[in-house]
């Protein structure tokens, strides 16, 4: 059991380090502490403009959609894997070589996801938080709260995922029914009054430390985490799935774009990948409105600022992490045989990235007819076209192919993140009191043309030495 | 001579490693060609080097008169490639990664090109499943078909039979010497000497990255000899030496 542990320990470090480097993914913990250092120094002035409460609300929920995303990456990371490098054989899903049984191995699995994403994510945030802690007049005792209750945020949002992944194994239809039934618990409950606090208990437990939040946070994560354990089955590719050509239709119906038929593919690819077109509910669509909600609640506070103008700011961004789903299945080896240059690949990719973007415009849209912002339309469209397109441009020129594991190197995560918070901050600020200021994020659009340019050759250059 | 294939001086270092060392060569046309060598001997940088996937460090290539280094997308168009791992997009299914590649190389009437080859290579009831579910044999057969589907006049092809049962494997050769005779080219490379011998018309041994000889499958035939005995010499000798 402990050389399983190690081994999986040691497997998920060489995953990252062998795209970021081990240097440069060791560091990452490091930055990570770095950040929350820094931006703890804002809590002292921050009661005056935000409830501290809601603040902490969003904080612990941010860990817990963390745990969700830990839990997606290690429920779909073989199929990652094998685009990524070839024929990866994970210890995972390796029960029918090994005298071990898949319970064990999953139980392990999970262990060490626990473990090595606290230590890459949530102790050195709460450390960050601990060292600027004297000289922001924090009390001692925040920090070691925090870290119990991060942790016990993460955990619930890592609990969950398993079990609903466990429960879609067996039947896509419970799953289904358990996810839509919680959603209408959470709607009804916020409906009749019941506050945040009931559905993130160890949020509950960081306002009033007392026994029954903390019993409830245990629940919501060993309930959730033994079912899973209980009722694993690691699904091996015996499966064997048949559709209908469906590239040459699809081909036909992205005929404006240069490069149609990578479109047609990436379409197919996020379509019959793990999750299929719930990703784009469930990763993209409730955040999205629960970021909505927040907005909405945060600029009560806060006289001068459109809700409207910084969710399409912050649309932008999130919209931008689509394209992890259209590279996470890419590999430039698998067209370096063919008459295609990487330069084909990454414009394609941006074509494709286009077409996922009328959801979210689609969204900012609804949001603003649905809210009375109709006014605000034109700057909130521009500024989301804006950001969008820059932070896209920002991502592929710092990862390529590769930003799902290329962001977890120190280095490239502190210039993502120099190079996007400013311009965000600018945006959102000088938005207060006029609106349409917000338009002038049309600037970015050139710069985000020169970085893609630039982008091209770098990655010819990474993917084929001397090209 | 002329050759559809000329290297000069081609050499390719990764570090301290020299991959290949300063190979010269010249394959005519019309040539079953065998590239011969034991594991990591440079076989697949050879391929590399001359499909343009990497550069040299020295030398040069020339491939159907294009000079790979300069023009390595133009050397891509006109050749068929088979790479030493079957990497077909696991979303699409083996009908549409043929047509995939048929558009990516600009083909017209692919529903009768693809056609032709699930039959050709039995795999038409497979067509229809997605390139992750199937297996590694099938896998390497749609890949034979992608390298062919547009009728280049050479083909690399890096270690074509290993994953394909006998039958399958007979297939492949009597295609591939059927196109030789047609006046098609191929650039084999192999570790398995059994089939270089059946198959090849010419060959060459490489090992750390040198080429040991070049030569005919005649030329040894006169000599009465087995290419696994000579092959073995040469290499062993090598190594001893």
């Amino acid at each position: 059991m402990r050389e399983l542990f190690v081994a999986m320990l040691k497997e998920e470090w060489r995953i990252h380090s062998t795209m970021t480097g081990n240097l440069g993914f060791a560091l990452f913990p490091i930055m990570i502490a770095g950040f929350t250092f820094m931006a703890a120094w804002i809590l002292p002035v921050l009661p005056g403009i935000v409830p501290i409460d809601t603040l902490a609300f969003i904080v612990h929920a941010l860990f817990a959609l963390m745990g969700v995303m830990v839990g997606s990456f290690g429920i779909m990371g073989r199929e990652f894997m094998n685009r990524r490098f070839g024929q990866a054989s994970l210890i995972a899903y390796s029960s029918r070589s090994l005298p071990v049984s898949e319970r064990r191995i999953f139980s392990v699995f999970i262990a060490k996801d626990v473990v090595f994403y606290l230590f890459l994510w949530v102790i050195p945030a709460v450390l960050g938080i601990a060292a600027a802690a004297p000289f922001i007049g924090l009390s001692p005792g925040l920090p070691p709260l925090l870290l119990l209750t991060f942790t016990l945020s993460f955990l619930e949002g890592l609990a969950i995922v398993f079990f609903l992944s466990t429960i879609y194994a067996h039947s896509p239809r419970i799953a289904g029914a358990l996810i839509a039934g919680a959603a209408l618990a959470i709607g009804g409950a916020s409906l009749v009054g019941i506050g945040p606090a009931v559905l993130l208990p160890p949020y509950a437990f960081l306002l009033a430390p007392s026994a029954l939040p903390l019993l409830a946070s245990l629940v919501l994560i060993a309930v959730p985490g033994a079912c899973s354990i209980v009722w694993a089955t690691v699904d091996y590719p015996d499966a064997t799935r048949r559709f209908p050509n469906a590239l040459t239709g699809l081909v036909r119906r992205f005929r404006f774009f240069s490069n149609p038929w990578f479109v047609a593919k990436d379409a197919l690819d996020l379509i019959r990948s793990e999750g299929g077109i719930a990703k784009l509910v469930f990763s993209f669509l409730m955040p999205l409105a629960l970021i909505w909600v927040f907005l909405s609640v945060l600029f009560r506070f806060i006289p001068g600022i459109s809700p409207l103008i910084v969710f399409a700011i912050l649309l932008g961004v999130i919209s931008s992490t689509t394209y992890n789903w259209l590279t996470e299945f890419e590999s430039f080896s698998s067209y370096a045989f063919l008459p295609v240059d990487v330069r084909t690949v990454l414009m394609s990719k941006l074509q494709s990235y286009v077409v996922i973007n009328i959801v979210s415009l689609a969204v900012l849209l609804a949001i603003a007819f649905g809210t009375g912002e109709a006014g605000l339309v034109v700057p909130a469209v521009l500024v989301f076209v804006s950001v969008s397109a820059y932070t896209l441009a920002v991502t592929v020129r710092l990862t390529g192919l590769y930003p799902s594991t290329m962001l977890y190197n120190a280095r490239v995560f502190f210039t993502y993140i120099a190079a996007i918070a400013p311009v965000l901050l600018i945006l959102i600020f000088s938005s207060i009191g006029h609106p349409w200021v917000a338009a002038a994020g049309v600037l970015l659009l050139p710069v985000a043309w020169i970085l893609i340019s630039r982008a091209s050759l770098r990655w010819t250059v990474w993917e084929m030495p001397s090209y | 001579m002329h050759g559809i294939i000329e290297a000069d001086g081609l050499t390719r270092t990764f570090g301290d490693v020299t991959a290949v060392d300063h190979v010269t060569l010249t394959i005519p046309q019309g040539e079953l060609f065998g590239l011969l060598g034991p594991n990591g001997s440079g076989k697949t940088t050879m391929n590399k080097l001359m499909t343009g996937q990497i550069r040299p460090t020295e030398g040069t290539v020339r491939v159907m008169d294009l000079d790979v280094a300069e023009d390595p997308l133009g050397v891509r168009r006109k050749v068929g490639i088979i790479p030493e791992q079957e990497t077909p997009p696991s979303f699409l299914t083996a009908e549409e990664y043929l047509h995939f590649v048929g558009k990516i190389r600009g083909l017209t009437d692919m529903e009768e090109r693809a056609n032709s080859w699930f039959n050709i290579l039995e795999f038409r009831d497979k067509k229809e499943v997605l390139c992750k579910d199937l297996s590694r044999g099938t896998r390497q057969k749609l890949m034979v078909a992608q390298a062919f589907l547009h009728e280049p006049p050479l083909a690399f092809i890096d270690e074509p039979l290993i994953n394909l049962d006998p039958v399958m494997q007979r297939t492949v050769k009597d295609f591939l010497q059927e196109y030789v005779f047609k006046g098609g080219t191929v650039f084999f490379s192999t570790h398995i000497l059994g089939i270089a011998e059946e198959i090849c018309t010419s060959f060459a041994i490489l090992s750390e990255g040198s080429i040991l000889h070049h030569g005919t499958i005649d030329e040894l035939r006169m000599d009465n000899r087995k290419l696994e005995g000579f092959f073995l010499e040469r290499v062993r000798g090598t190594a001893h030496a």
